[in-house]
């Protein structure tokens, strides 16, 4: 009797406490639901059917052929993927290190507080928040042989298949330094004073705190600029599509070109899904290179 | 103190810095002039230098572009596009991201999870499905085709989260036992409260789909569907000339300059707070 007494207030208390669970999880849900059936719907989904559409043969009104691995056969023995590749690559390895270094450069001299340096950081900022296809058309003349870049060399820059590259490296590293400046600036003002002001009083120069002190310190901050900017180098697109439409003669004709073009001008979508896959896997396998090479330097 | 100040530079350093500042700085405006001044020649084959000097000026060139051609479609268009977008996304990233921060429900995790997931595979491996979708929907050269697949954002989702995450439940729980609904409890007291990061997330997604490109590429295929950027990059590639095309960018570039000079604290802050914790 004394047990039945005392276990009904629990017992409701309980239920209630049950069906206001019920009740919250049913909102939960549907506050979480319009947003993941979309996500579902353009983000995931297509996600895997791009996966899956790498291994068929399909065109807009046709019905999918599975064909194995014939997309990615076909992949290894077109001249046209590798020089895609080659000229990613190569753009890559030019852009990541002078953005980093801009990057990094910028934040060490506006890291203190002076008078004016809001302006200047400010004003590093603008080109981010530019788009890339305005940047564009007014870098082609900048860079073409009546513009000033031009003149400095006697001809367009874009013309020729040695300088077309680092013109456009030259291009993204103006629109993307603000962006690197900021992150780093960041985790500059967060950085323990004591530690610079040690080394300062054991005699250590600028160039030693900042090499033996300071960059350590970044190390994470410029593993982390150095993955989201060889995320973008290799998907590269705006520019090149608006400067160059990947001339002359392919010296600048990227991967995310080759997969515009098969996707969308020869309608070849198995094929342009491969494509993608392919720069799917190689963003993965040089974010794990990166991760090593970081790893083993600490 | 003294050692604090001994980190500062000297005067000859402080010098230093100012030059290669204002070098820098005189760097990454340059273009934003030329931009602007060659769009106001009043002929459009000009030879450098007299290409880059202030004179002489004429406004030929934006009465070309914003008299007979397309550019104030295609500036509607963008309207459209990013107003509809930003309007939605923060819609729906508020609502999920307070879900996830403050309610239990099932299967939370492995949403969650698989947005997290879904924000390391590149774009491009979904591009093709997501045209096939939407082409086989009878979305191209619609609004809603432009639209719609946009408005999944898994970051803004995770900004929502951790912000709304930071809020004591103390704010919802006095709320609720005066007996508001929920409804009325996310309206008039977590909106409100997140009118900080919903700017600023705003501004990005604001920002992000004026300057888009590929996908307005792909969708809008007729020349009364481009947007801004894909319809300039159609002048470039038509050998329009100069003044026009600049004329044009100088067009699509007045909103940027607008929330920059608005926004710009709301920018930078959204940048360091997705870069540190991103």
């Amino acid at each position: 009797m004394t047990v039945t007494a005392e276990a009904r207030p629990r017992r409701t208390t309980a239920r209630r406490r049950s069906a206001s669970a019920r009740y919250e999880a049913r909102l939960g849900l549907a506050f979480v639901l319009p947003c993941f059936l979309l996500f579902l719907a353009f983000r995931f989904g297509p996600a895997v059917a791009g996966t899956l559409l790498g291994f068929f043969e399909y065109t807009i009104g046709d019905s999918p052929t599975f064909v194995g691995l014939e997309n990615f056969q076909r992949m290894l023995h077109d001249p046209v993927f590798w020089q895609a590749l080659k000229v990613t690559v190569l753009y890559t390895v030019l852009y990541l290190p002078l953005s980093i270094g801009v990057s990094l450069g910028l934040a060490l001299l506006v890291r203190r507080s002076f008078r004016g340096v809001r302006l200047f950081r400010s004003v590093f900022f603008l080109p981010v928040i530019t788009s890339l296809v305005l940047a564009a058309t007014v870098f082609t003349w900048l860079f073409s042989s009546s513009g000033p870049l031009g003149e400095l060399i006697g001809g367009s820059w874009l013309a020729s298949p040695v300088l077309v590259i680092p013109a456009l490296v030259i291009v993204s590293v103006w629109s993307r330094f603000g962006y690197g400046m900021l992150i780093v600036l960041a985790r500059l003002q967060d950085l323990p004073r004591e530690l610079e002001e040690a080394a300062l009083s054991d005699g250590a120069g600028p160039w030693q705190r900042f090499r033996y002190v300071v960059l350590p310190q970044l190390r994470s901050t410029i593993f982390f600029l150095a993955v989201i900017e060889t995320t973008n180098s290799f998907q590269v697109f705006d520019l090149v599509y608006v400067m160059t439409s990947g001339g002359p003669a392919r010296a600048s004709y990227t991967l995310v070109m080759d997969l515009y073009d098969q996707g969308f001008k020869y309608f070849d979508l198995g094929y342009a899904s491969a494509l993608g896959v392919a720069l799917f896997v190689l963003t993965l396998f040089v974010a794990l290179i990166q991760r090593l090479l970081i790893g083993r330097a600490k | 103190m003294t050692a604090y100040r001994a980190l500062e530079p000297g005067r000859a350093g402080r010098a230093v810095r100012v030059a290669l500042l204002s070098v820098a700085s005189i760097v990454t405006i340059f273009p934003f002039y030329a931009m602007v001044v060659l769009s106001l020649k009043p002929v459009a084959a000009v030879e450098f230098p007299g290409s880059l000097l202030p004179w002489p000026l004429g406004t030929g060139a934006y009465e070309r572009v914003l008299g007979g051609g397309d550019l104030p479609m295609w500036t509607l268009n963008t309207l459209i596009y990013s107003v509809v977008s930003v309007v939605l996304v923060l819609l729906l990233a508020s609502l999920a991201g307070y879900a996830f921060a403050k309610k239990r429900f099932p299967g939370k995790e492995t949403m969650f999870w698989s947005f997290l997931a879904m924000v390391m595979v590149p774009y491009h491996v979904t591009l093709i499905p997501l045209f096939i979708l939407v082409a086989n929907a009878g979305g191209v050269d619609t609004f809603w085709g432009l639209i719609v697949p946009t408005l999944a954002n898994a970051q803004a989702v995770f900004l929502m989260r951790q912000f709304i995450g930071a809020l004591p439940d103390e704010l919802f729980e006095a709320a609720r036992l005066d007996g508001a609904s929920e409804l009325r409890i996310f309206v008039t007291i977590v909106l409100p409260l997140c009118k900080p990061i919903l700017a600023t997330l705003g501004l990005f997604v604001f920002l992000w789909h004026w300057n888009d490109f590929l996908w307005p590429l792909i969708v809008g295929q007729s020349t009364d569907m481009r947007t801004l950027t894909v319809g300039i990059a159609s002048l470039q590639e038509q050998n329009v000339p100069l003044n026009v095309v600049l004329a044009g960018a100088t067009v699509a570039f007045v909103p940027i300059f607008a929330a920059y000079l608005v926004g710009q604290r709301y920018l930078t802050e959204g940048v360091t707070m997705s870069g540190i914790k991103g």
